[in-house]
This record gives structure tokens, C-alpha cells and sequence, in this order.
């Protein structure tokens, strides 16, 4: 089981989430060359180490986010977690 | 607003020995506001009565207004209308259920993975999360000092919840109240 540190519903199952991949920036397609938007479409890293990573918490809060994943040890690292996430009664 | 129908058509019998009870409050009328101000000093995670009404902070810029009509409808009035707000009545989209007994976390600890000890989830916490790999709003409410859950998914999705739910408590001694 993978604990996916979601910012806004703390450590969850990555089965509660959905893993969208590398985080990379989407080029403006006005200005990109048709290579720089191949490169966008299908071109990963692909790395065995610490990657940026978007997150989407499907069955918590329904937020998109970023994270540094270690895709070797699958550690978290500065994971963006709250302060205090369940809050009960306010 | 039509007639309200429970997607919860199946009839049981009752268990007279049961300590764990499931009941269908899907007819609770539901209002679901979606804001990007900040709506009743709430946040997500948090739940709250207003008047008759439970107001509960789904999502980070999701609430859910639950209670009888009028309750619902005097609580809506609090309702900041400013920014990009959209209010949308629920009832018939959503079903809920309540869960109540003193094992009601064993159970739900069998088909979902949040942490449901006290301090991770006390009373009035709110939270989402799959619950027999349905979506679902989950809201810590006990009742008289038991401990009980209301549980919210898709419509389409209340039988099958509802008769997992079932499923997963017959261990416990559930029975649908
Ligand atoms: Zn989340």
C-alpha cells in the first residue's frame, strides 16, 4: 500500500486517489514546435529517484496536487500536509 | 419537487437481538453549496449544527446542508451568496444512511481505509473516503453518546452501499432499523 500524503485529507490510500503522473508545464501551443509539444504529449523522465509528481485525491477531497515521490522507495518528501486536517467540531 | 423515491427498495426483516443498526435517511433533505468564499465559519473537516440543521464542510470549498425542509431552508440563509456560489438541492441525487452502535467503526474500518479512532475522527468530523469502493461523505454523528456514522453516495450507488454495509456488519449483529 502506497500512503499518499493528499494536503487537504491527509495520508490516504493511493487506491482512495489517482496517480496522474509526472508533473510537468504544458507548453503554449501558439509557440511550441511541433517537437517541444511531442515532448509534452509522450516524453517522461522516467526517473529512479525523487520526481514531482500530480496526485488526484478521486475519493477525498477532489483536489489535484503535487508531490515528490521517490518512484525507487516510494518515500514522500516535504509532503504538503496540514496542519490540522480533521478538524471535528468546529 | 417530485415525490421523493429511496433507491433503498429492498425490504428487511429485523433483527431483534441486533447492537449495531443501519437506517435509510435518504429522504433527509439535502442542499450542497459549492463556494470559493468561505460559508458558515466552517472548515473542511468540520460539522455544525445550525438551528435543526447539520451543516457539514465536505470538501475544501464544499458544504452540505442536511436536516428537515424548513430547518435546511432557515439555514441556507446563511448562505454567502458573493463570489462564485452555486447552491443545489441534493435530496434526490444522493442517498444517506445512518450507521449506529458501539462497533460501528469496526465496521466501517472493514471496507475503508480512514483511521475511525477518536482522535483521528471525533464526534462531528467530516470526511470523504471510499467505502466499499464507493464514493462516499462520511459524518461522525453519534447519537445519546453511541457512536454513529451518516454515510452519503450517488443514489445510483445506495443499494448495493446499503446491503454491503449489511454485508460487512452481520459479524457485529446489524440490523436495518
Ligand atoms: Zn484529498
Amino acid at each position: 500500500m502506497l500512503l499518499v500524503p493528499c494536503p487537504y485529507c491527509g495520508p490516504r490510500n493511493s487506491s482512495d486517489l489517482r496517480h496522474v503522473g509526472e508533473a510537468i508545464s504544458r507548453p503554449d501551443p501558439n509557440a511550441a514546435s511541433p517537437e517541444q509539444w511531442r515532448s509534452y504529449l509522450y516524453l517522461r523522465d522516467n526517473v529512479a529517484d525523487w520526481n514531482v509528481e500530480t496526485w488526484y485525491c478521486t475519493r477525498g477531497c477532489r483536489k489535484y496536487f503535487k508531490v515528490e515521490r521517490n518512484t525507487a522507495t516510494n518515500e514522500f518528501r516535504d509532503p504538503p500536509m496540514p496542519g490540522n486536517k480533521i478538524g471535528g467540531k468546529a | 419537487m417530485p415525490e421523493f423515491e429511496s433507491a433503498i427498495i429492498k425490504t428487511y426483516a429485523p433483527n431483534p437481538g441486533a447492537s449495531m443498526f443501519l437506517s435509510d435517511e435518504s429522504a433527509t433533505t439535502k442542499l450542497l453549496v459549492r463556494s470559493d468564499q468561505a460559508q458558515f465559519g466552517l472548515v473542511f473537516g468540520a460539522s455544525s449544527a445550525v438551528g435543526e440543521a447539520l451543516i457539514c464542510a465536505t470538501r475544501p470549498d464544499e458544504w452540505l446542508i442536511l436536516g428537515s425542509e424548513p430547518a435546511v431552508d432557515a439555514a441556507a440563509a446563511g448562505i454567502d451568496s458573493g463570489g462564485f456560489t452555486n447552491v443545489i438541492p441534493f435530496t434526490h441525487g444522493r442517498s444517506l444512511f445512518r450507521l449506529t452502535g458501539a462497533h460501528a467503526a469496526g465496521l466501517l474500518e472493514k471496507i475503508c481505509g480512514i483511521d475511525w479512532s477518536d482522535a483521528m475522527t471525533p464526534e462531528g468530523a467530516v470526511t470523504s473516503a471510499s467505502v466499499a469502493l464507493t464514493t462516499c461523505d462520511i459524518i461522525r454523528h453519534d447519537r445519546n453518546g453511541i457512536r454513529s456514522y451518516l454515510l452519503m453516495c450517488d443514489r445510483s450507488f445506495g443499494q448495493y452501499l446499503f446491503d454491503a454495509l449489511l454485508d460487512a456488519g452481520d459479524e457485529f449483529g446489524i440490523s436495518v432499523e
